[in-house]
């Protein structure tokens, strides 16, 4: 098992003496050359048709997306009653689907920000794509709350702005901070994959080889040049916004779930939130990311550049996300046996032997068994077992949501006011439009614009280290010990 | 690398003259501590508080450590092989806290709770609340959970010091691959351990209080003081020449960049903690809290507010400071005091409860609780030199060593 990690041993001159000396692995398989990779990802974009899959694809997607349209446009005309939200479940999909799409909004700005200041070079195949994911699951979430509010006209009202009415939102209201925390994290995550995209732009833009590829693609690469003062200020820009960006990753989702917490409904106000929201939206963040990237790489051939070593780099992270989600739903029972509040025991014993028993089974067989498979090796290697486990995932997750809205709110302190959540038919099609909505966004992204970050991959290729003996990335050397320095 | 032979890389005989003076400033610490607690006229009940705070200080630092070095197999980390002997050379120094926290596990365990309320039989019958955790509140069922925690950490850094160890006189990757591949299973084991630990030995001081996160909170603190630890251990070797060529500024930035990362994590998992619970104002939760900001404890809170996070944060955010070994230093000294403030700010205010709740005059952190934190801690660096004295203090052998030699932050 042992020699399958994938550490390539290399005895170099001088350490022979003192055992094996490992190197870091080539992140890129085939053709490691700097214009191949150019070649790889610019021929998705360039290439005159999208292959046949990517139309069938988008036809399903785009049709969905209308129907998205339809609902919401039904949802204005008639009102929210046109949703299953009633007494005593004010809070049904709507919620549940904002937070399950912020959930998925994290794996990008985890994978640009926070692997990059930790340096896992891997990040650069993938960051690209999940980046713009990111964006895109933004969409679908920050739509949620502003069609809720029924009277969409005054949506705007929920921004703090000076008006002659004297009428502030309440700045108590954790629903206010998500406001700020949600379209922060929209503008720096926007910020970062635009910035990151530039000089990938200008190579599109010098590829060009119609005016109007050429003048579009010019025009929002902002006139770069590649000059050595261009990369200096990218590379300073790129390291304030991914330093800016980390406590975003912690803070939206923190919010998020103090939106429940801060109240005292049983079940929804637990001090481990934060955390736990947080770690649980980058568990779903990052199924996600396999789930659509999985199909991508055979779709536009770029198995070579997003190589079954990110994938299971990938894999590795949603198995150890979904233990930490694992542990917080362990605490989160024990405490509320252990602390003694008979509310609380009867909530947690509602959710796992109550009238919703059958969604706390589904989210802790899909969040907690389901990404247990990830410790086997030769699944979480295998593309078709791995998009199945991620699926899974997903559907748990969103099931998490589904449990901690609904049950909480079905069955509170008085009995009599008891009852039983369910969805119309628009509640689900909404959500499946947005559905929709993320698809068609995402594969017009894989059409238009370069998938992998060009610039960034090149970067760890051996031709970018020229003076390194192990001609690998991750840095074995940089000619500082004398065994290894050879001009 | 050919500079890190192992003859240079070990104490020798000065490891023997410092374990002898920490072992002294120990026993002397100890008996200040004994004449201390023996003034309280409680039956020691306050300075068998001020004895649990200075095991869970010097327990902490293991524990950090631990992590710490999972971690680094985990991931497979290649910066930190310099550094990573210390780190499993603390670790493996769990054993002391867990040899000096016995005595009290046991007295809790035979009915007395002059420590942990809930272990006297009277006062758990006392309150319908706690009847309703009795199962979990139990002398004797507490002991042995004790001792699958204990025995899990020492276990667990015994198995990564002896494998690392190895490597020192017969190079071979063998032992890294074994470490990594088990890093996984190592680290469940680690969080389910240190999640209920930190419930045991320090939630259940006020037995009626409960709040989710504090296992992480516990953590949090954990390994913010390794890092602050790891940073004073690694400036006092290179002071007396060790590791002066193995570990470079190029690691000391690493080890501030972590040392910021868990003062900011702390900041995060505190505020969520005290912001929901004040939010929420359920009085079974605030009166953990209500304690702590009234009478001198207030000013303690004030301390951590600023003192553990604020300052910290603005103090470590510049790469100057980060890259300045005697800025780094202070900052970890700092650091390292405010931990044991936070510990006995979690500690402490219990022990003024059941025994009138106005009469603990005299401030909240006594000279008993830094005797005690002195008492433990010259055995705890005892046992440490102890422990280093004939070991290469950097993994010669590791794969990934000339990789860690060779580190520079780009």
């Amino acid at each position: 098992m042992g020699s399958a990690h994938g550490p390539i041993s290399v005895g170099s001159a001088g350490t022979q003496s003192r055992g094996e000396v490992w190197t870091r692995p080539v992140l890129v398989d085939g053709d490691q050359s700097l214009g191949a990779v150019t070649r790889r990802v610019c021929d998705v974009v360039e290439a005159p048709k999208p292959p046949r899959a990517w139309y069938i694809a988008i036809t399903i997607s785009a049709s969905l997306t209308l129907m998205l349209f339809g609902m919401v446009v039904y949802l204005i005309a008639t009102g929210v009653g046109v949703w299953g939200n009633t007494n005593p479940v004010f809070w049904g999909w709507d919620i549940v689907n904002f937070v399950f799409w912020v959930g998925i909004a994290h794996a990008g700005t985890l994978i640009s920000a926070i692997l990059f200041l930790l340096r896992q070079k891997w990040r650069t195949s993938v960051n690209r794509a999940a980046e713009a994911m990111t964006l895109f699951a933004v969409c679908c979430a920050g739509m949620y709350p502003a069609i809720h509010v029924g009277r969409i006209w005054v949506a705007y009202w929920l921004f703090p702005l000076p008006n002659q009415m004297q009428m502030w939102p309440n700045f108590r209201s954790p629903l206010l901070w998500d406001v700020f925390a949600v379209s922060t994290y929209a503008t720096v995550s926007l910020l970062f994959w635009y910035m990151g995209l530039v000089p990938d732009l200008a190579t599109l833009r010098d590829r060009a080889v119609t005016p109007l590829r050429r003048r579009l693609y010019g025009f929002f690469a902002l006139g770069w040049r590649g000059s050595a003062r261009h990369w200096q200020r990218f590379e300073r820009a790129y390291l304030i916004l991914a330093a800016l960006a980390t406590p975003l990753v912690l803070s939206v989702h923190s919010v998020v779930s103090f939106d429940f917490a801060v109240s005292q409904v049983p079940g929804w106000h637990t001090t481990i939130f934060p955390p736990y929201f947080v770690a649980g939206a980058i568990f779903s963040g990052f199924a996600m990311v396999v789930t659509i990237m999985v199909p991508a790489r055979e779709l536009f051939g770029l198995r070579d550049l997003v190589t079954m070593k990110h994938l299971e780099n990938m894999n590795k992270v949603i198995l150890a996300t979904g233990s930490m989600v694992g542990l917080a739903y362990a605490t989160e029972f024990f405490i509320a046996w252990y602390g003694g509040n008979a509310f609380e025991r009867f909530t947690f014993l509602n959710r796992a032997l109550g009238p919703y028993a059958w969604a706390y089974w589904i989210m802790i067989f899909c969040n907690v068994v389901a990404p247990q498979f990830f410790w086997s090796k030769s699944i979480r290697t295998n593309p078709w077992l791995m998009v199945g486990v991620c699926i899974l995932v997903n559907v748990g997750m969103w099931f998490e949501r589904f449990v901690i809205v609904v049950t909480s709110l079905s069955r509170d302190y008085l009995p009599s006011a008891w009852g039983y959540f369910k969805p119309t038919p628009i509640d689900i099609c909404t959500f499946i439009g947005t559905l929709g909505l993320f698809f068609t966004l995402f594969l017009l992204f894989c059409r238009y614009l370069p998938m992998v970050a060009i610039a960034e991959v090149k970067t760890v290729l051996p031709d970018a280290h020229a003076h390194d003996e192990h001609g690998h990335a991750g840095g074995a050397a940089h000619g500082r010990s004398p065994e290894v320095q050879h001009v | 690398m050919t500079s890190t032979s192992t003859a240079l890389e070990t104490l020798g005989p000065r490891g023997a003259r410092w374990s002898q003076l920490a072992l002294g400033v120990g026993v002397l610490g100890a008996a200040l501590a004994a004449f201390l607690g023996s003034q309280f006229h409680d039956g020691f009940a306050r300075f068998q508080h001020a004895w649990l705070l200075a095991c869970v200080f010097w327990l902490t630092l293991s524990l950090g450590a631990l992590f710490f070095v999972v971690l680094q197999h985990l991931v497979r980390a290649g910066w930190s092989v310099v550094v990573r002997r210390v780190a499993e050379l603390v670790a493996a120094n769990v054993v002391v806290a867990a040899v000096l926290i016995a005595p009290l596990v046991v007295w809790a365990a035979m009915g007395h709770g002059s420590l942990w309320s809930w272990a006297d039989p009277e006062s758990l019958r006392a309150s319908p609340l706690l009847q309703g955790k009795a199962a979990w509140l139990d002398g004797r069922f507490f002991a042995i959970r004790c001792v699958v925690y204990f025995g899990i950490w020492i276990g667990l850094s015994r198995w990564l010091l002896r494998h690392s160890v190895e490597q020192d006189s017969a190079p071979d990757a063998k032992p890294t691959l074994a470490l990594e591949l088990r890093a996984a299973p190592a680290m469940v084991v680690y969080a389910l351990s240190v999640n209920f630990a930190a419930f045991d030995l320090l939630m259940s001081l006020s037995p009626t209080w409960y709040s989710t996160i504090f296992g992480v909170y516990v953590f949090a603190g954990s390994v913010m003081s390794f890092f602050a630890a790891a940073v004073l251990i690694v400036s006092f070797l290179q002071g007396r020449g060790l590791l002066a060529r193995a570990v470079t500024v190029e690691h000391y930035h690493d080890l501030g960049k972590f040392l910021f990362a868990f003062v900011f994590f702390w900041g995060y998992i505190a505020f969520s903690q005290f912001m929901l619970i004040w939010y929420a104002d359920l009085p079974e939760e605030t009166e953990w809290f209500h304690v702590r900001l009234a009478g001198s404890w207030k000013l303690v809170s004030a301390v951590l507010l600023f003192g553990h996070f604020i300052l910290p944060f603005a103090g470590l955010l510049s790469r100057h400071v980060k890259r300045r070994v005697g800025f780094l230093s202070l900052w970890a000294v700092w650091l390292l005091v405010m931990h044991a403030v936070d510990l006995a700010w979690i500690v402490l205010p219990p022990a003024s409860h059941g025994h009138g709740a106005e009469s603990h005059a005299g401030g909240a952190i006594g000279l008993v609780d830094v005797a005690c934190l002195v008492a433990v801690g010259g055995v705890w660096t005892f046992a440490l030199v102890r422990s280093a004295a004939n070991r290469s203090l950097v993994p010669v052998g590791d794969p990934r060593l000339p990789e860690s030699l060779a580190f520079e932050n780009l």
